[in-house]
Formats: C-alpha cells, structure tokens, sequence
C-alpha cells in the first residue's frame, strides 16, 4: 500500500499551517527590524497568523473529513478545541507587549506559535502517532519557552518542566505501545472493541496512556510540577500553559474516553480518573490557600478548575463534553484575564506576579482592579460570570449522571476556594496602601485591552451560553 | 423597556455610573444615589405584577430571565426600595461615591433576588447580593475578619442553593417556577433538595446555630448599608422559605416543620437572652432581629394561613423598624463617637427629636399595638396556635417579654438619665436626617393601623402568582 497525501489531507490542518507560517513569519521579520527589535512587529504577526487560523478552522466547522488515512479529523471537534487553543494563543501573545527582554521576544514568540501548533494537532488528532506528535510538538517548544528568561527560577522551571513531562510522555508512549500490541492499530476507533474488554495488554495501556494524559492535566497526584514550573516561567507562557497545554490535553483525554473504549470498560477505567478529578478539586483548592504568588496561586487554582471540567465528562454524556467545552472557554478567558492584568502590572521583573503587588491596587488602577475582580470572582464561581454558569452545568450534567459525589466535592472545592480568591480581592480593595505607593507602571495599550476583552466574554458568556452542538463524532 | 427590569437595572447601572463623579465627592453622590432610590421605589410600585421573560437555557434544564412581582415579593421589593432610598438620603461615610455606588448595587442585586421567577436566576441573584456586602465590610467594616466570616458562611449556603437549584432543575426539567402553581416535587431526592435550599435559608436568616456571621456582620458594618442588609436582605431567607420551600416542596416543610420550630424557639429565646446583656448597641439590635425572625420561622413551619400572613407583615414590619433602629443608633454614634450603652445617657435632652424617632422604633421592635410589630406577631401566634403547636406560642410570648426588657433597655441608657459630660453636645436631627428615617417610621404607624393590603393570603400566593388586592 503507497500512501500519499491529498490536497485534501493539507487542506484539512490548513490552521495548523498558518500559525507554523505565521511562526516562520516573525523571525524573517525580526531579521529585517534590525537593531530596533520592536517587539511589536512580532507580536502583531503573530497575532494576524492565529487570527487567519481561527477563521480558517472555524470554516471546517461541521466539514468532518478524516485527513491522513484517520490521523486528523476535521468537524465539530477539532474546530472547538483549535479555537480554544488559538485565544489562548493569543491571550498568551499580547502580554509579551509588557514581559521579556525584547530581543528574545520574536524568537519566543515564534516558538510559542509553534508550540500552539503542537495543540492543534492534538485537538484533532484520531490516532495513537498524531497525538504524539502534537504532545511532543507542544512540549518541546514549552522547554524552550520556560528557559526564556534570565532568571534562575526559570532555568529550575525548564528543567523540572522537562524532566516530569519526559516522564509523562514515557508513560503515554508507553501506553501507547501497549495499546498497539492489543490492537494490532494506532486508530482510536479500533479501540472501541468489545473483545478487547478481556486483554490485560489493553487495560494496561490504557491506563498508562491516562496516566501520561493526567500528568499533562496536572490532575493530583501528578499535580506537584504545576506551581514550581508555573511560578519560574515568563508569565506569558505560564499563561499558555495553563490554557493551551490543557485544553490540548483534555481534547485528547475527551477523544480517547468518549469513543475509543470497549462498552464495559469505560466505566470500571475511567473510575480511578473521576477519584482523582474529585481529589484535585479538593487539593488544588486547599493548596491555593497560602500562596503568595499569582503564578502559584492559579497554578493550583487550575488544577482544580481542570477537575471540573473532567468532571463533566463523567459518564461520557454528549451533554457533559458541551458543558466541559463551554466551562474550558470560560476558564480560557479568566486566565489570560488574570495574567494579562499582572502583566500590566508588572515591570521586566515580573512583580505583578506577587500578590503584594495587589495591595491598594484598586485606588492605583481601578479599572484594572475592576478586571481582576471579575476574574476571581468567575474561578471561585460567583455571578454574573461564566464561572457561575458553568458550574451550574456541570452540576447539573454531572447529577444527571447519577455522580452525586462528584457534585458534592466539586461544591466542597469551591467553598475552600473561595477564601484564596477573596483575599485577592479583598488585597485590592482594603484602604490601606500598598507597599508602592502611587508608583505607577505605565499604560500598555495591548494588556489592558486584552484584560478588557476577557472581562466583557466571562461576562457575556454568561447571558449566552454558548455551548456548540455539534461536536461529535470524535471518531470513525 | 418593561418596568420590572427597569427597576433592577436602574440602580446597578447608576450606582456604577455613579464613578464617573470626582472621587472626594460628598454631596451629588448621595443626592443623585437618593433620587435614584426614590424612582427605583416608584418603577416597583408601577411595576405592580407585571412580568418580563426571555429564554436563558434549554438544556439541561429550561430557564429564564423571567422577573415579575407576586404579591409576597411585591411588599419585600417596596420595603427594599423605601430602605435602600432611607439608607442612601442618610448616608454619611467617608469616600461617600463608593459606598453610594455599594447601596445601590446592593438594591438592585436585591431587587433581582427578591423579583426573579426562575430558580436559577434567584441563586444568580442570591450569590451576586454578597458582593456590595463583601465590599462594603473590606472597605469600611470594623475588622477583615467580619468580611470573611459573612462571606464564607453566606457563600456556602449559595452552594448548597446552586446544588439544590441544580438538581432541582434535572428532576423537573425547568427552574421557572417561582409563583407558579403546580410544581411540587416528592420522593427521590427531593428530601435532601430541601435541605439544600433550608441551609441556604437557614444561614441567611438567620437561626442559630448558623448565626455567627451576623453580630460581628451587623455591628461592623456602617449604618446606612447595615439597615438595608438587616432590615431587607436577612428576610431573603424567609422568602425562599415562603416561595421556594413551602411551595414547592410543601410535604417536606410539613415533614421537617419541628425541627424548623425548635431551631426557631431556640433563635427566638438565645437572641433575646443576649440582647438583654450586650453593651454594644447595634450588637442589642442584630441579636433582637435574631429572636424576631426566629419567630418568623416559627411562623412558616406551621404552614398555616394566617400565620403565614402574618409572617409577611412582620417580614415587612421587621424590615421597617430595624432599619430605622440601625439609622437612628447611626445618628447616635455619629453624635457622641461611640454606641457603648454605659457610655452612653441623657442624649434625649439636647436631641428630642432624635429621642422621639428612636422612641417609635423601639416601641415597634417591642410589638406595641398600632405599630407594625404588633400586627405581624399577633397573627403569627394566632395562626401557630390555629394549626395546633402551643409550646411554640408560649416560648414567642417569653421571648416578647423579653423583647420589651432590652428595647427599653436601649432607649434608656441612651436617651434618659443625666447628661454625660465627657460626650459631645451636639445639635438635634437636622430637617435632613429626619427626613431619612421618616417614611420608615410613617410607614410602621401606616402598616400597624392598616395591615389590611399585606395580607395577600399568602399559603395560596406563595405558589401562585395572585393579583395584588
């Protein structure tokens, strides 16, 4: 058998293409900038190719193909998770306007587009090698991107960021490795077989391919790299981190548990998964209470939020993907909100990143201050946000489910939440001053306007709830 | 645009307008927060019962922006609004624009609870009302700890409201269903629904043993916001138990109603009790509104008609004569710098006519005949006793006893006796002031003559949405 791509087959990852472009794009135009390094060239190129692959997977919508003998399939699916990944993109992009030494920021940037590259590919990836090339794609540039910055911390961060993924990785190739001994296939639709149900070899790759996957969601226990690695990194890639790496992740994970497991398995496999979304909400909440560093702090907040969406899919319902999408959105739009507000207020030091920082904030900057409340207030769950709305959600799916445990441990979570999120807030708004005084940092056009831009989505995603339909089939 | 989502977004919409204004500002910002109280309170009035609805979900569950009075939220909306309109005219803090801009969230949030048709637009509302409070106690509250304590407890019961509301939703198919008859839910999990919303409930009222927030809350809290949130936002609970609770789930209020009482008798005689040997006097009035909604929550496990009733007007009444308490001890404070009640005496004699508006307020909070007190507690002990509990009557009787011992205790030691020489003298209440509380006090001598229109039958309008009389 030859195999030989089509047109068709380049057509169908035409979004994948313009942002590695767009990558490509930047660095030619650094060359040209000269000694200027105006890192706003890049930073624009680098937006105008994520916008042109957002309007270029959002045309696949509904277009389902399968490129690449099954390796990618175009439709519902992947559109959604490549545009989560692209705004997260984005959103991660526009506070290299304020971070970083701007030398390096074309070479960073570049490489953060290619990391995004990397996501989606996973987003639409259908067989076992397609989702390791994307995982690897995303991870490989991440190393880099943590390293960016002249700092010990970050260097630390690269290299624990390196060593605990390559593990993960091993374990999923691993699994994987198994999975194909079982199935004799790389295609996630081979896998939903019910004489399968009895090969110890698939068991046992399936669940080491979760194990990989849970790492990369940093679901606990394999949370422990999150806030060490998040804290040393630039804050535009720990922003990128926490949104593209995980919606990455989660497409896969959705992909892999929703259609790619025999009928009886699911059930008794993905238990010990919904044991540890149940845990991570609980731990990632209570681990937030004593931190005080932002990075830190939405490290650990992540950790649970990634709890509640994997809950949601619990009992593999089309609803509850719905509802774990609407919820990955939202959660995509209060990060790169939080982050973008701590850049604005940060200097080349990245002190928008210590929670001393907030003190008094709201009498320096209360615009800013009015942003970062609407974020907090969305991941701790309060109205009028997306964060409220989605719980509801997920509450509701997740009861209809018959998971009554996991309501009641993700309403236990929220309720320890709270207070590490209110102390924020309350840092911001309490009279006394904070320890800058009326030392302000200057106006950066390009965070604030994506501060904004977040603020007014988690809120009118409230009023609309956009929950796309048709997302599935996953595979074929 | 229809009147009902008028009178919602009124308020929010000008008090975050209210920013724009110069920082240091005083005097716009109270009267500008004035008028706008004052309008919200007749779109209310104009609203009457009229509804306005659009679709918010359809999976999992229907939902829907949908608001609109029944005649029970009607009276609680209208008391909402001549508070929050008191508060504001009588509103004078440091960085007065924020703490405007505060009250007027806090009314419209309110307004949206107390308004909302939908479940789920209720717990939206009942989260996003402890926000202006949150705010208000970081900014101006005695101690952080204060902040966290109402926030964390309050927040907790919106879980379990959210939760329930949530399963609620799955199990009916819709949260459309305040004031709409027929919706009642048994079996299954509906027992532990009811829990759900009962703790929320229970915590916002609230009865002890989940009362702690609330001395802390009340007495830290400036005047002008602690007589909106003690007068209109503590009967938040109640409500629901009247039109969530006891319509929608009535087997399970008939099931629980001894609990119900003894959690009530037991809020009724501990906040009286401690009100007789506090020194602070705010602190005498949040445990006296302690005992008094105890009695309301008596009120509403028996589930009978005319306590039922009479649970509205002392909804109303309580509502009216805590607040004018909590302006009126605002305006002692802000006289002599402190409410300690043994550092306190003789004000009556320079201040008569701030003596004179206490007087009423007290007398009322002590349920004298023809003030509103008098009327919602004698129908309360007259339907309890109709339905058949009397130990519940006999605990209300003492607890009114008591009642009388530490309201006159209040007024005394702040307004007789000799004249302190070591406080201040300061002038009488300014034609301003008094214009502030007036409409309360008016409106405790109109309702305690003329309780007739607040008996809106409420056992049958609790679940139906009726016509105002």
């Amino acid at each position: 058998m030859t195999l030989s791509f089509t047109n068709a087959d380049w057509n169908a990852i035409l979004p994948v293409e313009i942002v590695a472009a767009a990558g490509l794009a930047v660095l030619l135009a650094d060359l040209f900038s000269g000694r200027n390094n105006w890192r706003y060239v890049s930073i624009v190129i680098g937006l105008m190719g994520v916008v042109a692959a957002g309007i270029a997977a959002g045309r696949q919508f509904g277009h389902e193909y399968d490129a690449f003998f099954g390796g990618f399939m175009t439709g519902g699916f992947a559109t959604v998770f490549e545009e989560i990944v692209l705004i997260g993109t984005a959103g991660s992009l526009l506070l290299y306007s304020t971070i970083g030494p701007s030398p390096r920021v074309a070479g960073t940037v570049a490489i953060m587009l290619w990391s995004a590259c990397g996501a989606m590919l996973m987003a639409g990836a259908a067989n076992l090698i397609a989702i390791f090339l994307g995982l690897e794609l995303l991870s490989l540039g991440l190393y880099a991107l943590c390293a960016a910055v002249d700092r010990k911390t970050a260097r630390e961060s690269a290299l624990k960021y390196l060593i605990l993924s390559s593990t993960a990785t091993a374990f999923l190739l691993f699994g994987a490795a198994l999975l194909f001994g079982a199935t004799g296939s790389v295609m996630l639709s081979d896998f939903n077989n019910p004489s399968l149900a009895s090969s110890p070899l698939f068991w046992m790759g399936a669940g080491m391919f979760l194990i990989g996957l849970v790492f990369k969601l940093s679901l606990v226990p394999f949370h422990t790299w999150t806030p060490d690695v998040f804290e040393g990194a630039p804050l535009p890639v720990t922003a990128f981190m926490s949104v593209v790496t995980k919606t990455g992740a989660l497409a896969v994970f959705a992909r892999f548990t929703y259609d790619a497991l025999p009928p009886g398995v699911a059930a008794k496999l993905l238990l010990p998964v919904w044991i540890v979304a149940a845990i991570s909400m609980i731990v990632g909440n209570v681990g937030m209470l004593a931190q005080v560093d932002l990075k830190r702090l939405l490290a650990y907040s992540g950790i649970a939020q990634i709890g509640y969406i994997v809950v949601a899919l619990a009992g593999g319902t089309p609803l509850g993907l719905r509802y774990a999408i609407y919820y990955l959105t939202a959660y995509a739009f209060m990060n790169l909100g939080a982050f973008a507000v701590a850049a604005s207020i940060s200097g080349s030091d990245e002190d928008g990143s210590r929670l001393s920082s907030y003190r008094g904030l709201a009498r320096r900057r209360p615009w800013l201050a009015a942003a970062m409340t609407i974020f907090l207030l969305a991941l701790s769950g309060l109205p009028p946000t997306a964060g409220f709305l989605g719980k509801i959600l997920i509450l509701a799916v997740t009861l209809a489910n018959g998971y009554i445990w996991l309501a009641a441990a993700l309403i236990v979570g929220t309720a320890i939440s709270l207070y590490a999120y209110a102390k924020v807030i309350r840092a911001m708004y309490a009279p006394e001053e904070g320890p800058h005084g009326d030392d302000l940092r200057p106006f950066v056009p390009l965070a604030w306007a994506s501060a904004a831009l977040c603020a007014a989505v988690v809120i009118a995603m409230t009023f609309y709830p956009l929950t796309p339909s048709n997302v599935l089939p996953l595979v074929r | 645009m229809p009147l009902v989502l008028v009178s919602i977004l009124l308020p929010i919409v000008a008090g975050a307008l209210l920013v724009t204004l110069p920082r240091g500002d005083r005097v716009l910002s109270r009267a500008i927060g004035t008028v706008v109280a004052a309008i919200t309170f007749g779109t209310v009035l104009a609203a009457g019962t009229g509804d306005w609805s659009v679709r918010w979900l359809s999976r999992p569950f229907e939902s829907a922006f949908h608001f609109g009075a029944t005649p029970i939220s009607y009276w609680i909306a209208l008391l909402l609004a001549l508070c929050t309109a008191c508060a504001v005219a009588a509103c004078r803090v440091e960085r007065t624009r924020d703490f405007v801009a505060l009250l007027l969230a806090l009314e419209g949030t309110m307004l949206g609870l107390f308004l909302a048709r939908d479940l789920l637009v209720f717990a939206l509302f009942w989260d996003l009302m402890l926000v202006p409070v949150f705010f208000a106690l970081i900014g101006w509250g005695e101690h952080p700890a204060t902040a966290w304590r109402y926030f964390i407890y309050n927040f907790a019961g919106g879980l379990t409201l959210l939760l329930a509301t949530a399963a609620f939703g799955v199990i009916y198919g819709s949260t459309d269903v305040i004031g709409r008859g027929g919706a009642a839910l048994a079996g299954g999990w509906a027992p532990w629904i009811y829990a759900g919303f009962a703790f929320a409930f229970l915590v916002k009222t609230p009865v002890w043993p989940l009362h702690t927030w609330m001395p802390p809350t009340y007495s830290g809290l400036p005047s002008p916001m602690v007589s909106v949130v003690s007068g209109v936002q503590s009967k938040a609970g109640l409500y629901g138990f009247l039109v969530i609770a006891t319509a929608l789930l009535p087997a399970y209020v008939h099931q629980y109603a001894t609990p119900l009482m003894v959690l009530g008798g037991i809020s009724l005689i501990y906040g009286a009790v401690v009100a007789l040997v506090q020194n602070d006097a705010k602190r005498i009035v949040a445990y006296s509104s302690l005992s008094h909604l105890g009695l309301i929550v008596i009120a509403i496990a028996s589930a009978n008609p005319l306590a039922l009733d009479g649970a509205l007007v002392y909804i109303v009444a309580h509502g009216l004569f805590s607040a004018a308490l909590f302006l009126l001890l605002g305006y002692v404070e802000e006289r002599e710098g402190t409410r300690g009640l043994p550092r306190l005496g003789g004000l009556g004699w320079m201040n008569p006519r701030l003596g004179g508006a206490l007087c009423i307020a007290v007398l009322a909070a002590l349920g004298l005949p023809g003030l509103a007190g008098f009327a919602g507690e004698l129908l309360i002990l007259i339907g309890v006793y109709q339905a058949g509990y009397v130990w519940p009557v006999i605990v209300a009787l003492v607890a009114i006893v008591l009642a009388s011992a530490y309201m006159l205790r209040l007024y005394q030691d702040i307004m007789n006796g000799p004249q302190r020489e070591d406080l201040p003298i300061r002038a009488d209440l300014t034609w301003l002031e008094g214009l502030a509380v007036a409409p309360l006090l008016a409106a405790l001598l109109l309702i305690g003559v003329f309780p007739k229109p607040l008996l809106v039958n409420a056992a049958i309008t609790s679940a139906q949405s009726g016509t105002l009389p």
